[in-house]
């Protein structure tokens, strides 16, 4: 694995000068204002903020779920920004995984097949040993035959982190991936996504405005008013309780 | 007023989600208002054209009574021309026109084309009188004088090209004649599409009818101040003294009654046959609203249990619901309505194309058009919004609270189960019975009872057979499509209800076109089966409009060279007196040439059929035999209308096993002509022939050539016989169909709502897949297949149900001479493969708008 990591780059990720505005003329809203981020290759990022701080739409950006309006985000060596739908797509499926705050499976299908859906829609076989130990990391095994509804909220969303491990993915893109869950069921959640970091060498994002959750990162990423206003390495979630606090202070102030 | 308000509010903030459901009312609606305002439109064309061309008060034979069944099978009665003068001195009589008209002639240009209507119009001779100057002025050349000059009318005239100083052939009954067009004259009103053409009186005297000095019927103009009524008592009065055969003396409101009675029945098979294909749509577009306001109350349950929540109670919400379909229904019908006069013109046009002349200032829409229109739309589509609208007044204000929509009720699964299969196999017990009953009559009550339960059946089971017959579709269809596929099987399983639903509007259309195709497929086959069995004639002579053979081209035919005979057949009308002592009034007996038993080979029961050709012999079918326990040798008492009195020898008993003649009775040309004096002997119906040995094409081709001049004659071979019987058969079912598809455009419509609801629907997880990697063309494929596997489900539903009720009633026929089934399986795969290609196309606009659906606002949705 070490192999593999150095024979590329070191940043799974990068964003320049990216900007992102809403509206024109008197109603211009800049969601993100010129910003520069490198995301680190086999890393847990955290990306935080207040409420309308442009965390959702930089990771929007960095997933290609979202055009911007000015700057480049590179995916690896990548460059993401001008690419059509249809590469943007493909980049998606095969590249980069996702786990949304809710709703993140098909009802229609069960665990398994939601698990493996992004291999089938690329029309590959999922390697079965990883899948095996992707379930077995997130103590699916027993349930795979089941639909979303019959599974709790904090096994479906283990399902998801599931689904973007097991593609493989270069990195995976989390949208607040425990807001929806009780306390104890989060912790799981977030349990698998650091060993996947640890023991897998998994590249993850994930935003959250929670700092219990924002403590199982390696780094986290500060945005306020659509820019990065600060970073902190190997956090606690005290540590980015108190940060916090702080930026509301100085907010105030302003 | 709340109710109201909020009613409006979802009805404006979803119209989108309407506009289907209002397309489907809108179309049901259209084409119900259509059929009346045509059919009205054309009431008040014949009313306008027969005011026109009645007299104040007409006087004609009595025995002229305008029964169709005598129409040109013998020259027809007339009044002398003594009469005229007579009545011109009646009192109250200010003019008195004598009238000559024939309407059972045929005109053909000098390229021997017929110049008459293809649409089933007569095409008229008269004598140019001032009465014909109520409806027509000559607008070139000028009236007709003498025995070589005819005016023609405009619309025939343009139709066929027919120019003054062109030579046209006229063929009477009295025989046929040239004249030269000296005169176009065009109508002032609309003239559906007869043929007229006009000679001065003398010669449509002695051509058209036969004799000199004789009238068809008389015209009188009353004199200022007298009525109709008095008119009408004093040439009633004064015709008692006449003398000579009794006059029928009629107002011009009771001719124009007496026309518009005879045209009357026509006209009302047509409305209400249009009329019932409208039903249907109608039925279908009921689906259609049902599942809309199911998605929309399942779309709105957290909203609706809000609403409860709060405070509104059950019978609020029911009627908010109830309100918008209220909404949805005057709109959709009040816009069909207007529609509808658009299909009316429309439908005037289509009826000019194929020459029917129909004028749109005849236009007539009558105040109960418009009533009838906007009460239907809206009676169902609240109808249809019934049960959603209960649904959403059960949604508990728990509802509110919760994440996913209503859970599925699985105790109306198990009701529905049992209902749909109580009827279905009572429905198929029924159509069983149908194949097993020997009287026809019976089993036509069993027939439409099993024909109503099984469909009642399927359309309940539906949702229940959806979960295995979809599976089994896609198992063939969708599953090497591979994860695209397996995502559209479940998409169409995920509510069985509006997939079935959806089917289910489908399956109708379907099932009507499948069992009409397989009847109209064994009709065929039955009798090429029949004709190969028992026709031994190698040549058939008939006219397509059913008219009589005049007496110059029977003439013409028996003097055909390389014939070995030529049959004669004439129906004659008789009072026959039975052993038993009853009467069988105006009794239809068939008197034809000995080589008849030849031509037609009928089985007989009883006796041999030649033995009925017999001096004073005659056969009778199975039936009648049977209902009057007659046998070989009893003595029939035959009155002969327009003859005498015969006793006739029963001889042959014919089977009713047959579609060829079912249940004629049978004597020789011979007999018939020793009680009915040449005269009043009636034209041929129909002539056979048969060629000698050996000389077959000669014949043919000398026939053809001999029938030339004579355009409203066919001759066929049986090869021609069976093409145009196939021909027949397949314009009906073309017709029938083509009524049909409006209900397939309305299901059609289905499956489009239903895609598109579910799309709206499923905006989050569309985003989902999308962000994890599916392609546009992957999502737009997944729909298309969910809705090619709908469709597929509908078919496989309606085509089943269809082969069912067309195999039943086949049986049934069966008993009638339909004793073929012929399914016709390549018509069934057509449809069923272009049921997918309905089914992709349906699926055209949802895909396309769920492709265009932009990633992160679906999953942002909340």
């Amino acid at each position: 694995m070490t192999t593999a990591v150095a024979a590329r780059t070191a940043v799974a990720a990068r964003a320049r000068q990216v900007t992102k505005a809403y509206g024109s003329g008197e109603t211009r809203v800049l969601a993100l204002d010129n910003v520069d981020v490198d995301i680190a290759r086999g890393q847990f990022t955290a990306i935080m903020g207040p409420s309308g701080s442009g965390k959702s739409t930089l990771m929007h950006c960095l997933a290609g779920l979202d055009t911007v309006t000015a700057g480049r985000i590179w995916i690896d060596e990548t460059e993401i920004t001008g690419l059509k739908d249809k590469k943007l797509t493909q980049l998606r499926r095969d590249r980069v995984g996702f786990i949304f705050q809710a709703f993140n499976l098909l009802p229609t299908l069960n665990a398994l097949e939601n698990i493996t859906l992004p291999m089938d829609i690329a029309g590959r076989r999922p390697d079965r040993e990883w899948l095996d130990r992707v379930v077995g990391t997130v103590g699916l095994a027993d349930r795979l035959k089941h639909r979303p509804s019959q599974l709790s909220g904090g096994q479906q969303q283990r399902v998801a982190v599931a689904r973007a491990l097991a593609s493989r993915p270069e990195i995976i893109f989390g949208d607040e991936p425990t807001g929806n869950l009780d306390s104890r069921a989060g912790a799981e959640v977030l349990g698998f996504l650091r060993r996947s970091v640890d023991e897998l060498g998994q590249t993850i994002v994930m935003v959250t405005h929670d700092p219990v959750a924002a403590g199982y990162a390696d780094r986290v990423l500060y945005l306020a008013d659509g820019r990065i206003v600060d970073e902190m390495w190997n956090p606690t979630s005290e540590q980015v309780l108190d940060r916090m606090k702080s930026f509301d202070a100085r907010g105030r102030v302003a | 007023m709340t109710v109201l308000k909020t009613s409006m509010r979802n009805f404006f903030s979803h119209k989108g989600r309407m506009a289907l459901s209002a397309v489907a009312v809108v179309l049901s609606v259209a084409f119900v208002c259509g059929t009346l305002v045509f059919s009205d439109t054309m009431t008040t064309t014949f009313d306008r054209l027969f005011k026109a061309t009645a007299s104040d008060v007409r006087v004609s034979p009595e025995a002229a009574d305008n029964d169709d069944g005598d129409w040109g099978r013998k020259p027809q009665p007339t009044l002398p021309a003594a009469d005229l003068a007579r009545v011109e001195k009646v009192d109250g009589v200010k003019a008195a026109d004598g009238e000559v008209a024939n309407d059972a002639i045929t005109v053909a240009d000098a390229d021997n084309d017929n110049l008459g209507s293809s649409t089933g119009a007569p095409t008229i001779g008269t004598n140019w009188d001032p009465l014909e100057l109520e409806s027509v002025e000559i607008t070139s050349g000028h009236e007709p004088r003498g025995p070589t000059e005819v005016v023609i009318d405009a619309d025939a005239a343009d139709k066929h090209d027919v120019r003054i100083g062109d030579k046209i052939r006229t063929i009477a009954d009295p025989g046929s004649f040239s004249s030269e067009v000296v005169g176009i004259a065009t109508f002032k009103i609309t003239n559906p599409g007869a043929t007229i053409v006009y000679f001065d009186t003398a010669t449509a005297q002695e051509k058209l009818l036969g004799k000199p000095d004789v009238y068809s019927s008389i015209n009188l103009t009353a004199a200022p101040g007298v009525s109709h009524e008095a008119l009408k008592a004093n040439v009633q009065k004064a015709a008692a003294d006449f003398g000579g055969d009794p006059l029928k003396v009629q107002t011009k409101d009771e001719v124009v009654e007496e026309n518009k009675d005879d045209l009357g029945s026509f006209m009302d098979v047509m409305k209400y046959a249009m009329l019932g294909f409208a039903g249907i749509a109608v039925l279908v577009g009921i689906f259609l609203i049902v599942n809309t306001f199911s998605m929309l109350v399942a779309q709105r349950t957290r909203e609706l249990g809000l609403l409860r929540a709060i405070g509104s109670s059950r019978r609020q919400v029911n009627r908010s619901v109830l309100v918008e379909a209220l909404l949805l229904g005057v709109i959709g019908s009040v816009l069909g309505v207007g529609a509808g006069i658009g299909i009316a013109v429309g439908l005037m046009k289509l009826m000019g194309a194929v020459g029917m002349e129909l004028n749109t200032a005849d236009l007539t829409v009558n105040a109960a058009t418009p009533v009838v229109g906007i009460v239907l739309g809206v009676v169902v589509t609240v109808l249809a919004a019934w049960l959603p609208a209960r649904r959403a007044g059960k949604v508990s204000p728990m509802a509110a609270l919760r994440e996913a929509g209503t859970p599925g009720d699985r105790k109306a699964g198990v009701v529905r189960t049992v209902l749909g299969l109580l009827l279905t196999v009572a429905g198929g017990g029924l159509l069983f019975l149908t194949t097993r009953v020997d009287e026809a009559s019976d089993g036509a009550m069993y027939l439409a009872g099993g024909v109503l339960l099984s469909l009642l059946g399927f359309i309940v089971f539906a949702p229940v057979l959806a979960g295995l017959l979809v599976r089994a579709l896609a198992a063939g269809v969708l599953r090497v499509f591979g994860p695209v596929g397996r995502m559209a099987e479940r998409n169409a399983l995920r509510n069985p209800r509006r997939t079935g639903a959806t089917a289910s509007a489908l399956m109708i259309g379907l099932a009507l076109v499948a069992c009409l195709s397989v009847v109209g497929s064994s009709m065929v086959a039955s009798a090429t089966e029949e004709l190969d069995k028992s026709v031994g004639a190698d040549f058939i002579i008939q006219s397509d409009m059913g008219m009589p053979i005049v007496p110059e081209v029977a003439e013409v035919l028996d003097d055909a060279p390389h014939m070995a005979h030529v049959t004669h057949y004439k129906a004659l009308g008789a009072d026959v007196t039975l052993p038993d002592g009853k009467t069988e009034k105006d009794y239809s007996l068939t008197a034809a040439n000995k080589t008849y038993a030849q031509d037609l080979r009928s089985e007989t029961v009883q006796g041999k059929l030649t033995d009925a050709y017999k001096k004073n012999s005659m056969s009778v079918g199975e039936d009648f035999a049977k209902d009057h326990g007659l046998k070989i040798g009893d003595t029939l008492a035959v009155d002969f209308e327009d003859g005498g009195r015969a006793e006739l020898t029963l001889r042959a008993i014919t089977s009713s096993e047959t579609t060829l003649d079912s249940g004629a009775a049978y004597l020789s040309l011979a007999t018939a002509k020793d009680y009915i004096e040449p005269g009043d002997m009636p034209h041929n119906e129909i002539m056979f022939g048969k060629a000698k040995e050996g000389q077959e094409e000669a014949a043919y081709a000398s026939l053809k050539k001999a029938m030339d001049p004579y355009p409203q004659y066919e001759v066929r071979d049986q090869t021609d016989f069976k093409q145009t019987l196939k021909d027949q058969v397949g314009q009906m079912l073309n017709l029938v169909n083509g009524l049909l598809a409006l209900a397939i455009i309305v299901a059609v419509l289905g499956v489009v709502n239903t895609l598109a609801l579910s799309v709206i629907e499923r905006t989050r997880e569309i985003g989902l897949v999308r962000a994890i990697g599916l392609s546009r063309r992957q999502l737009r494929r997944m729909i298309r297949l969910e809705s090619v596997v709908i469709a597929l489900f509908g078919a496989l539903l309606g085509l089943g149900l269809g082969l069912a009720w067309g195999t039943a009633a086949q049986q049934l026929l069966a008993l009638e001479g339909l004793k073929v089934l012929d399914i016709p399986w390549p018509t069934i795969g057509v449809v069923f493969a272009g049921s997918a290609v309905v089914g992709l196309f349906a699926a055209l606009v949802p895909a396309f708008r769920a492709g265009r659906m932009n990633v992160l606002n679906a999953i942002a949705t909340e």
